[in-house]
């Protein structure tokens, strides 16, 4: 079955990448992210998306902050 | 040739095609804004450094790895010639408008003597103008020779903000591979022990870090940027340059044309992720949110950015200077005091994070005139102190000083102790021998002199080229130290020196000193060292 990293251009950027699959797909989607918005121009589609994306990484660090914090405990 | 010099010019000549490739893929931009005219004059900029470092690489290319004394002088020497070839966009672009072939179709605004729009490309006619917004932006200052940054084509809007990115990055590269070590660092890089050690690997698992890290905080700051407000093109600018605390701006008052709470208050985070030490921003990135405290270069950031702002908006508040009837904010409405307050609060926490993170955006009425002297000596305070080193800032860093201040008074504590005492010297979590905390503050006691030493030679010869004293067309001393400053410190604030009308001898001390603030002078100084010794100058 053919994986995400065979793809040309999106392969060795995650290969390139963080090693973590959130920030993967952070990277890969945020240039297509920005282009669409540029595109659609600002309208509740694209702010929803906008603020989908930011508030998205800061939760995650966030999500990955509580995890951590048990296995430091352990 | 000597094997060295094979080494410099291999890895030269590499950067050199790294340039063209960044040359090349920002031609992308002129096709997306219809901008066909400065095609050639892009293509043309990207072709000359690509075949110069085509050659150099092919040439050397079985040169030996490059050890870490080579690594500052490859730096140093890379940081100006890529700033040079950086400028052939501008020379090109501004010339292609002067001859407006018939062929390109050239816009009548950028062909039309006598508008402020032609007078403004129509100045990096002159190669030192150009050289000088290149160095600019890959050393990060972001002074400028333009008079009007709205007015200049798509592309070269965006070529001022792609350099002063990518100099950021370069940057980080430089503070967290090549100049490595917890303090200040540089020095003990090319001791004799040193000089072997093979930079190579780590410097390619440090830039892959890097640059997704840096990635991922453009778009994450382009976004919020442009949830703030911002048009796009502006977001994806103004996030490239505040992220990279560059401070180019493309628009002619900076961040003040917007005049909006929300965008003030959206490039606060955007300058701080710049100010961070990238380490951290890894471990933080990886969950670990106690090095926001924890780590005392990133504690003294955020310590930092507050007990300035405080300061300022004390000043600015018991001055009046933001005296406002009434503002609306987040739907609540504020009057009198409160509303002066809170406009004095947002313009003294924008000014001031913009002077200590070395990013150098200025916002509506900020900086004018009507700053008292206490007020304008604490932003340049500011700027000259910097924030974390390892991060994209200027300045003597927050590390060194606090190195200094720990390390006087350990100096002074000593003098209780008997003189067989056994004491240990900490700092940030490491205790350090006596052999290591001397280093460490011969270290931060030696940049930090260099960096007033330069700094006071710049005022010199500005002094001296510059008419001082009262008159419209004169400027005071605190001016120019206020200029120097904020160039050594790759800052970018300006009071109204800097210009394509000042005098060339300051235009060449600015480059010196902008390069030499970049690298932390020492790169400079042992690259300066190798070309004398090789010249015989001093032999």
């Amino acid at each position: 079955m053919m994986q995400l990293e065979d793809i040309p251009v999106v392969g060795p950027l995650l290969n390139a990448g963080a090693d973590d699959r959130v920030f993967d797909a952070l990277l890969v989607l945020g240039p297509v992210i920005i282009i669409a918005i540029a595109l659609l121009g600002r309208n509740t589609a694209s702010v929803a998306l906008a603020v989908a994306y930011t508030a998205g990484f800061t939760v995650y660090i966030g999500y990955k902050a509580i995890r951590r914090t048990p296995e430091r405990k352990t | 040739m000597p094997d060295r010099l094979g080494t410099i010019a291999r890895d030269l000549g590499r950067m050199l095609e790294a340039l063209a490739g960044l040359i090349f893929i920002s031609i992308l931009i002129p096709l997306v804004w219809r901008e066909f005219w400065v095609v050639p004059a892009m293509a043309i900029a990207g072709i000359v450094p690509l075949l110069i470092g085509l050659s150099l690489n092919r040439s050397f290319r079985h040169a030996a790895d490059p050890g870490r004394l080579h690594g500052m002088m490859i730096a140093a020497s890379g940081w100006f010639l890529v700033a040079i070839f950086g400028s052939v966009p501008f020379l090109l672009i501004s010339w292609t408008a002067q001859l407006d072939p018939a062929i390109l179709d050239v816009p009548a605004r950028f062909t039309a003597s006598g508008t402020r729009t032609f007078s403004t490309l129509a100045a990096f006619q002159n190669p030192l103008n150009g050289f000088f917004e290149s160095m600019s932006g890959f050393t990060g200052t972001g002074l400028t020779m333009t008079d009007n940054e709205a007015a200049l084509p798509h592309t070269l809007q965006w070529w001022r903000s792609f350099i002063e990115w990518v100099g950021g990055v370069g940057v980080i590269v430089l503070t967290t591979a090549i100049l490595a070590r917890p303090g200040s660092g540089s020095l003990t890089l090319y001791e004799s022990e040193a000089r072997s050690e093979k930079i190579h690997p780590s410097i390619v698992s440090t830039v892959r870090t890097i640059w997704w890290i840096f990635l991922l905080f453009t778009f994450f700051s382009i976004l919020l940027l442009w949830i703030a407000g911002m048009p796009m093109w502006d977001a994806i600018n103004h996030a490239m340059t505040g992220l990279a605390t560059g401070g180019f701006s493309i628009t002619d008052n900076s961040i003040g044309t917007y005049n909006s709470v929300a965008i003030d208050f959206a490039l606060i985070p955007v300058m701080i992720l710049g100010s961070i030490a990238f380490p951290i921003h890894y471990l933080v990135l990886q969950g670990d949110l106690r090095n926001f405290y924890s780590d005392l270069q990133t504690r003294w950031v955020f310590i930092f950015f507050g007990i300035g702002t405080l300061v300022l908006t004390a000043v600015l508040f018991d001055q009046g200077f933001y005296h406002t009837e009434t503002i609306t904010v987040a739907g609540i409405a504020l009057q009198g005091q409160a509303a002066t307050l809170f406009q004095t609060f947002r313009y003294s926490l924008f000014q001031f994070v913009s002077a200590a993170s070395c990013t150098g955006f200025q916002t509506a009425l900020s900086l004018g005139p009507g700053w008292t002297a206490p007020a304008q000596l604490t932003v340049a305070f500011g700027m000259v102190v910097g924030a974390a080193a390892g991060s994209t800032v200027g300045g003597i860093k927050l590390i060194r000083l606090l190195t200094l201040g720990k390390g006087i008074l350990f100096r002074i504590r000593g003098v209780f102790y008997p003189s067989d005492a056994v004491r240990t010297f900490s700092l940030d979590g490491r205790s350090l021998s006596d052999e290591e905390a001397a280093q460490e503050f011969e270290e931060a006691a030696i940049i930090t002199f260099l960096w007033l030493i330069f700094l006071a030679l710049a005022a010199f010869v500005f002094m001296l080229a510059l008419p001082l004293g009262p008159g419209p067309d004169a400027f005071t001393v605190e001016n120019v130290l206020f200029e120097v400053a904020s160039a050594q410190g790759n800052v970018g604030l300006s009071s109204g020196i800097t210009g394509p009308g000042m005098p060339t001898v300051t235009k060449v001390m600015f480059l010196f000193n902008m390069w030499i603030g970049r690298l932390e002078i020492i790169p400079v100084l042992v690259l300066l060292r190798g070309v004398f010794a090789a010249l015989e100058v001093y032999e």
